[in-house]
């Protein structure tokens, strides 16, 4: 598909004896909001690791815009599970911190920067540690520092899965919010199958042992979204057809774990 | 305990100690020849001021401390970021490392004396041995205990070793390193003492020493006193360092 922004074909990935994605094969379109759901140790985030190219695949490829992934990069950003920031600067030191080791500072760049702050709701924080912001805040310096290099690409890995049941619905519509500025193409890795639906457009399905791709499920849900869509006929729907997706491996490995 | 109870408990005990030290001298040691009391220690230290010998025997210690420890501060660091970033240079250097750290090296200042003199050099040699591997060992640690999810951060963005290296893992160890050069001014003040009293021809050691000889109590403790001074706000500093230098950590 030469149209694609992101394209996986034949990914596979092997731990040992463990074989934790077979035959992987994904293409996303530009700006689209994708979200990858699964039980745990389904390799929702090995394949996030590989297409960030944290890690590399035993077989298969990643590409970018036509070009094959094979090492970290600036065209992508990634939001970890957990916020970590650089405790000894502050929140505009850190959300500079890509452009620094790209080496890309600037007048301009500081500008962009701020204005990141202020979308993501950080404007008045610039000079706070980490130390002195929530883990809602923090998350929110983490995403800025990833929308700061411009990413063609933004992969995020579980990025709300630390923040209380409140917070985690207040950040949710915010991303929307701020995702809807630019839109660019994301990648999204959650266990919450209510915040895969109500986040993306696609919501990819993930299978465990071996890790491979269940179903693909278009979201139909009208943007911009507000969290009353959660309490809709058509979202219930959505959710329990991905419950019965995954449900027998959920109790597998609740049963084994 | 609240602040002020504290700080009130901590002040009858040290005024409570002075007047034991006091009585004592008075009463139960009073031959001048084996104790001196307080009073005349302080005034005795207040005559050592003004005669101009504590002024110069406190400038040739902190000569020599200042020497020692700077020196032992590069060399200490360079060892420790050498061992943290090579595995065969810290397997090959760590069995020294140790035994040396765990050695009592002053042991080893007639040895200096004999290579270097009664000079200061003797004594900054001394420094050097008794800090860097103090030293060494904190850097090393503080390189290794780089949290594993923020160098991922670092590849996340294309960063290069070199960048790792100063920009994470550096000021991840700066508390580390902080701390070892604490325990190193303690370290490096027994040093130079201990190197002093083997043969000098002045500092704080050389003064105790000269007392001890002649059985003035009231100069060897005048030196004893002066040095704990020292020591106590040696650790203050740089633990006012660390708070204002490494803020993050700790609190």
């Amino acid at each position: 598909m030469p149209d694609a922004k992101l394209s996986a074909s034949g990914i596979c990935k092997r731990f040992g004896t463990l074989l934790a994605l077979d035959r992987i094969d994904l293409s996303v379109p530009e700006g689209q909001f994708t979200a990858f759901v699964g039980p745990s140790g389904c390799g929702k985030t090995t394949l996030l690791r590989i297409i960030a190219g944290l890690e590399p695949a035993t077989k298969g490829e990643v590409r970018i815009d036509g070009q094959v992934v094979d090492r970290p990069s600036s065209d992508r950003g990634f939001v970890f599970q957990t916020d970590n920031l650089l405790p000894w600067r502050n929140v505009l030191a850190n959300a500079r911190l890509g452009r620094e080791l790209n080496g890309t500072m600037s007048s301009a760049e500081l500008a962009q920067t701020r204005e990141l702050l202020r979308l993501v709701g950080l404007e008045g924080f610039e000079s706070h540690y980490p130390s002195q912001l929530s883990g809602g805040m923090r998350q929110r310096v983490n995403l800025a520092r990833a929308l700061a290099i411009d990413p063609k690409l933004l992969l995020m890995d579980e990025p709300f899965s630390a923040l209380d049941a409140q917070t985690r619905e207040i950040m949710q519509t915010e991303l929307l919010r701020i995702w809807e500025q630019g839109r660019k193409t994301v990648l999204f890795v959650t266990h919450q199958i209510d915040e895969a639906i109500f986040l993306s457009d696609v919501v990819v399905v993930f299978a465990r042992n071996p890790g491979r791709l269940k179903e693909i499920i278009e979201i139909d849900l009208p943007r911009p979204r507000v969290l009353s869509v959660k309490r809709t006929p058509r979202f219930a729907r959505h959710v329990d057809h991905i419950w019965s997706l995954i449900e027998h491996d959920v109790r597998e490995t609740a049963l084994t774990t | 305990m609240s602040v002020s109870r504290r700080r009130a408990v901590k002040v009858l005990s040290i005024v409570a100690g002075i007047l034991l030290w006091e009585a004592i001298s008075r009463y139960v040691v009073t031959d001048n020849l084996f104790l001196a009391s307080p009073l005349q220690v302080a005034s005795e230290i207040v005559q050592l001021f003004l005669s101009g010998r504590m002024l110069h025997d406190l400038a040739v210690s902190s000569i020599e401390f200042v020497i020692g420890f700077g020196i032992a501060i590069v060399l200490g660091i360079a060892l420790g970021v050498l061992m943290a970033s090579n595995e065969t240079a810290k397997v090959a250097c760590e069995p020294w490392v140790q035994a040396f750290n765990a050695t009592p090296t002053v042991a080893l200042a007639p040895l200096f004396i004999l290579w270097a003199g009664v000079g200061i050099w003797s004594k900054v040699m001394m420094v050097v041995i008794v800090v860097v591997f103090t030293i060494s060992i904190n850097t090393e640690a503080g390189m290794r205990v780089t949290s594993p999810r923020l160098i991922e951060t670092f590849r996340s963005f294309g960063a290069t070793r070199r960048q790792i290296f100063l920009k994470l893992s550096l000021p991840s160890a700066l508390p580390f390193i902080l701390a070892g050069l604490k325990l190193g001014t303690a370290r490096a003040l027994i040093g130079v003492v201990v190197a002093e009293l083997f043969g000098a021809r002045a500092g704080l050691g050389n003064l105790i020493s000269e007392a001890a000889a002649d059985f003035n109590m009231a100069d060897l403790f005048a030196g004893v006193v002066v040095l704990a001074a020292i020591g106590i706000w040696l650790t203050a500093t740089f633990s006012w360092l660390e708070r204002r230098v490494v803020p993050w950590h700790g609190d």
